[in-house]
């Protein structure tokens, strides 16, 4: 075995230990779609009287769909450093770094992990966008590209979360940064209301907000079939994506020390 | 070859505590060693920078003749690995905890249900593989992690505390397997343990540790023999021993009918010393045997040293480590 392929093979089998999980305790998968199905169900039905709100035409609750995916998506992917900070308390963490594995492959297998999380929230919402009568595009090219983007997205903030998580070494300082860091980016992106609503410095600060990306994308996808700005987004998830894979595996070995 | 060859290792943390100061020693190919020593010794740190989990700031190790620092991960793929902690997933099945550690160091698949179903089998688990761990009895966690650091078939296993937190008959368990391991694969095992029975029983070899420092090194005799031989004491009447032949002791002290003789084996020396008395017309009214135990050996080297040199900040960072351990 090369060590490209010991490299894949390691983030896979971590992945599969995650996914081995799942499967014996799915409680926390179902819990997570309460919040996002709120969103849609409350906020959205509410906001939908108001015209105007949404651009294009759009209806406000098919206009906030594919941010309540990005949104929930990010809340799974944003607790990761919490588990890995639980894994090193219980010293799952230290056995796991003593087997040869690569550590970048330790940080891809659990962001792979947060990945699978992110692609049960999108079935879920597909569902139930479905169920109460949201009209999104929901064929095949899309549906996958979505979760592409979905995948990567988790990837990448469970690696920023991995990463401040070996900084902060605390269960407790990943909780409080955890709702410092999602709650700011959510309001200062595009996912609940247009950016042109936006005072213009946040308006300026939006256009550094990678969650505004995502939503981009996910909107070209699945509202408007408009895929002139999906390159940008997509590769700005990208190298921040990878960047951040590079920051965790460098820093992961601070958890142990 | 040398299984382990340590050089000049220091660790020194970020804090400024050299929880590691200079160390050399060796562990032969085939042996148990043991590492002994207080909380806060330096133990766990040393086998971290063995297993490359934590890189020295000055020395270095060699695992079979391979540089840790240069190929850690050729290191680790002959290294098995249990901590102090409990460290199999409860959310798992027994058998999954097998599976994703066989998978992790890249054993075959044919090789991987072989090897797991034997493991299971070797360490009675087989008839409770599919519980998630989270059910298993403390003891039967333990027995997993041990099978777990096997399944890559290592030529090197480091148990940190063992036994820690059993019940004497898992403990015994424990022990007994660790030694048939070593017996019948030659595994060359690293043990630490605050247990002095437990590593008399288990250890070829041991080192002492302290304040950083290897204190002591020698094989369980040597070192018991160190802090004082088998002492018999023998209650006689009728003639009184005033010489002794050489080869079945020294007579320490002979007085009120007591007489104290140092021996090397007191066990094999009691029926010899016995006879002995006998014949030159001693009556021998009873015997009692002492012998040193690691403890002592254990309080002379790590103990008073520690007495001796520790200042409030090394208690302070001693109990620091207690606290990290205890998580």
């Amino acid at each position: 075995m090369n060590d490209f392929q010991r490299f894949v093979t390691s983030a896979f089998t971590i992945a599969e230990m995650e996914a081995r999980k799942i499967r014996h305790d799915s409680t926390e998968l179902w819990m997570r779609t309460i919040q996002p199905a709120l969103w849609l169900l409350i906020f959205g039905e509410v906001f939908n009287s108001l015209r105007g709100l949404a651009p294009g035409g759009y209806s406000y609750i098919q206009y906030i769909a594919p941010g309540v995916l990005a949104q929930s998506v990010l809340f799974v992917a944003i607790f990761y450093g919490i588990t890995i900070v639980w894994e090193r308390d219980v010293g799952l963490l230290t056995k796991l770094l003593s087997t040869p594995t690569p550590r970048t492959s330790v940080v891809v297998g659990k962001a792979l992990a947060a990945g699978v999380r992110g692609i049960f929230q999108a079935v879920m919402i597909f569902a139930l966008a479905l169920i109460i009568g949201v009209n999104l595009r929901l064929d095949l090219l899309d549906v996958a590209g979505v979760f592409v983007v979905v995948v990567l997205f988790a990837m990448c903030f469970a690696s920023f979360s991995m990463t401040l998580a070996s900084f902060l070494k605390t269960r407790d300082r990943m909780m409080g940064i955890g709702q410092a860091i999602t709650i700011p980016l959510f309001f200062g992106s595009n996912a609940i209301y247009p950016v042109s609503l936006m005072p213009t410095w946040l308006q300026a600060v939006s256009r550094y907000n990678p969650l505004s990306y995502v939503v981009d994308a996910m909107r070209s996808m699945l509202l408007t079939g408009d895929y002139s700005g999906l390159p940008v987004d997509m590769l700005a998830l990208l190298v921040s994506t990878v960047f951040l894979i590079a920051c965790a595996s460098i820093s992961l070995k601070r958890l142990i020390e | 070859m040398k299984a382990i060859e340590v050089s000049s290792l220091t660790k020194v943390y970020a804090r400024g505590t050299r929880a590691v100061d200079d160390i050399t020693f060796a562990v032969d190919e085939g042996e148990i060693f043991g590492l002994l020593g207080p909380n806060g010794a330096g133990k766990t740190t040393t086998i971290k920078m063995i297993t490359t989990l934590t890189r020295p700031t000055a020395g270095s190790v060699r695992v079979f003749g391979i540089d840790t620092l240069r190929s850690p991960q050729q290191v680790r793929q002959m290294l098995g690995f249990v901590p102090q902690a409990i460290s199999v997933d409860g959310d798992l099945t027994g058998a999954e905890n097998l599976l994703i550690f066989a998978k992790l160091f890249f054993v075959d698949r044919e090789q991987r249900k072989k090897r797991i179903q034997e493991a299971l089998e070797y360490f009675g688990l087989a008839d409770r593989a599919d519980d998630l761990v989270k059910h298993y009895s403390g003891g039967m966690m333990r027995r997993l992690e041990i099978a777990q650091a096997l399944v890559n078939r290592p030529k090197l296993l480091f148990l940190d505390e063992p036994s820690i937190g059993l019940d004497p008959y898992s403990k015994m368990q424990v022990i007994k397997q660790v030694k048939e391991l070593n017996e019948n694969f030659g595994t060359t095992i690293v043990v630490t343990t605050h247990d002095m029975a437990e590593a008399d029983e288990l250890c070829h070899r041991l080192a002492i540790m302290n304040m950083g420092k290897i204190a002591v090194m020698g094989s369980p005799r040597e070192l018991k023999k160190s802090v004082g031989g088998d002492v018999l004491t023998v209650r006689v009447s009728g003639r009184k021993p005033e010489s002794f032949p050489e080869d079945l002791g020294s007579l320490i002290s002979s007085e009120d009918g007591v007489a104290k003789i140092l021996t090397e084996d007191g066990e094999k020396a009691i029926p010899r010393v016995t006879d002995y008395l006998e014949s030159i017309g001693a009556t021998v009214e009873s015997v009692s045997l002492s012998r040193p135990t690691l403890d002592d050996v254990f309080m002379r080297y790590a103990k008073t040293s520690l007495q001796q040199e520790g200042t409030f900040r090394e208690a302070r960072s001693a109990r620091r480590s207690i606290a990290r351990h205890a998580r």
